[in-house]
């Protein structure tokens, strides 16, 4: 079995193939061959970068890349560039005091599920990590998490944050309007006549209860 | 030792939740111990039908699959002390429950509990043996439409073939339409199926309000027709002897009245 010699990457403007640094030049070109065999259909026409990190390709090398991707694939190459040709990565902007009543202790880094969709009645995510939701838990869906569970949206199904018993585990939502939310041991429901503000909430146990508060953001203070 | 009624039609919509939420309300007002169990898996309705679904924690598979002691799993309804819901799981399918599993269930409860009714999921698969496996006795709902009314034939077939004693609860009757003929009426349905007739539901817009704000037209009978009509199906389940309402009253009720004594007894 060949040594691992390329990553591919995919990016919403096609895919990018990274030549691990401590790969030879030979074993790249094979490894290359081989995994564009097995995706072929998988990346169809889509176009692609070879980053190339480090080195620098001889005229002959370029060709021979080319020649490999466009033997075994029907993606097309759009450029070769180096490691210092590569996009800065977005670095955020930092506002003083954004988070001033969030309780920080409560969120932590780890493994993160980001999904993509709106999850809807029936549908079940567990996860030993975070998760985070772009678009609304319906009610019927579940989200089982070790960590933490953040929704960019509306939830309104159930939310069960620090599953393996970690009561400073949070769930926050662009709009709680939970059916059941559960913190470790802790479970809560929604009161039966309820009406949730329209603003970003979070959920934390405080004294073996699920509290909600909403968070505020202090813009330019 | 109670009796499990299993709820069910074939056809899908024609009201077997909202039949299954209303007995249950009803049993409850006459102080039996009752037990309502959402069989329809994966597609459950009867706790938002009952407004309960923000208590569930447990359900039907997590009771059968042994997560849970059967009692934990019950939800007390918010109305009534008498009146318990055993969920069915939304995120799983029919195959979650065996049959067997289902009938052990039903035992189980029948030694605590006066009434077990058993909400059936639409169809005649999986889901469908599995609310019957346990049942001592069946309801059919139907709609007066053709397509309904075949398709309870079809299931009156199938529990025949069980030796499951089976009657009839037609539902969503109005009376205006039966009597510009636009309707199947009351003795066309019973002429094809040929089954005891336990109810006739009329047709609503109540039964709407009531479902979504989760509060069965049954607790507050008085208010409305089909309320009314819920509670003297429940009555007739306990074995009295009630009249049949007279749905026709704001019509050209002479000749109406004529047809309605043929079932008023």
């Amino acid at each position: 079995m060949s040594k691992l010699a390329v990553e591919f990457k995919g990016t919403k403007d096609g895919v990018t193939i990274y030549c691990l640094e401590d790969a030879s030049f030979s074993d790249i070109l094979s490894d290359l061959a081989e995994r564009l065999k097995q995706r072929a259909a998988f990346f169809g026409e889509a176009s692609v970068k070879v980053d190339v990190g480090q080195r620098k390709l001889t005229a002959k090398e370029k060709a021979a890349l080319k020649g490999v991707i466009e033997e075994n694939s029907s993606l097309k190459l759009l450029s070769v560039q180096s490691a210092k040709e590569r996009k800065k990565a977005v670095v955020p902007a930092k506002r003083k005091g954004e988070t001033e009543d969030l309780r920080l202790d409560g969120f932590k880094e780890g493994r993160s599920l980001v999904i993509k969709k709106t999850l809807r009645s029936g549908q079940y995510i567990r996860f030993p990590g975070n998760v985070i939701v772009l678009g609304d838990v319906n009610p019927g869906a579940e989200i089982v998490a070790e960590g933490d569970i953040y929704v960019f949206g509306t939830l309104r199904g159930i939310a069960h944050a620090g599953v393996s018993g970690d009561r400073n585990a949070s769930v926050v939502a662009l709009r709680l309007a939970p059916t059941q939310l559960r913190i470790a041991d802790v479970i809560s429901r929604a009161p039966d006549d309820s009406s949730f503000p329209d603003q970003p909430e979070y959920a934390y146990v405080s004294e073996d209860r699920i509290m909600i508060a909403a968070i505020t953001t202090k813009l330019g203070s | 030792m109670g009796e499990v009624i299993v709820i069910t039609s074939g056809k899908g919509g024609v009201g077997k939740t909202t039949t299954t939420a209303n007995l249950g309300v009803g049993l409850a007002l006459h102080n039996k111990k009752v037990v309502l169990i959402d069989a329809d898996i994966g597609l459950r309705n009867l706790d938002v039908v009952m407004g309960l679904e923000n208590r569930i924690v447990y359900d039907l598979v997590a009771v059968v699959e042994g997560h849970c002691r059967t009692k934990q799993a019950l939800i007390r309804d918010k109305r009534y002390e008498n009146l318990y819901l055993l969920p069915a799981a939304q995120t799983r399918d029919k195959n979650a429950v065996s049959p067997e599993q289902m009938r052990k269930l039903c035992a189980e409860l029948k030694e605590d509990y006066d009434y077990i009714l058993v909400d059936c999921p639409a169809g005649i698969e999986q889901g469908f043996r599995n609310a019957i496996a346990g049942a001592d006795q069946a309801i059919i709902v139907t709609t007066p439409e053709v397509s309904a009314v075949r398709d309870a034939d079809r299931i009156i077939g199938l529990l025949e073939a069980e030796e499951l004693k089976a009657r009839l609860l037609i539902n969503r009757l109005r009376p205006d339409m039966v009597k510009r003929g636009d309707m199947m009426d009351i003795d066309d349905i019973v002429e094809i199926l040929a089954i005891e007739l336990i109810g006739v539901i009329p047709d609503d817009e109540k039964i709407i309000v009531s479902t979504n704000r989760g509060e069965p037209v049954a607790a507050n009978a008085n208010n409305s027709l089909s309320g009314q009509a819920y509670i003297n199906v429940a009555k007739r389940i306990l074995g009295e002897s009630v009249a049949f309402l007279d749905l026709y009253q704001n019509q050209s009720f002479f000749s109406r009245l004529k047809k309605l004594i043929g079932f008023g007894s």
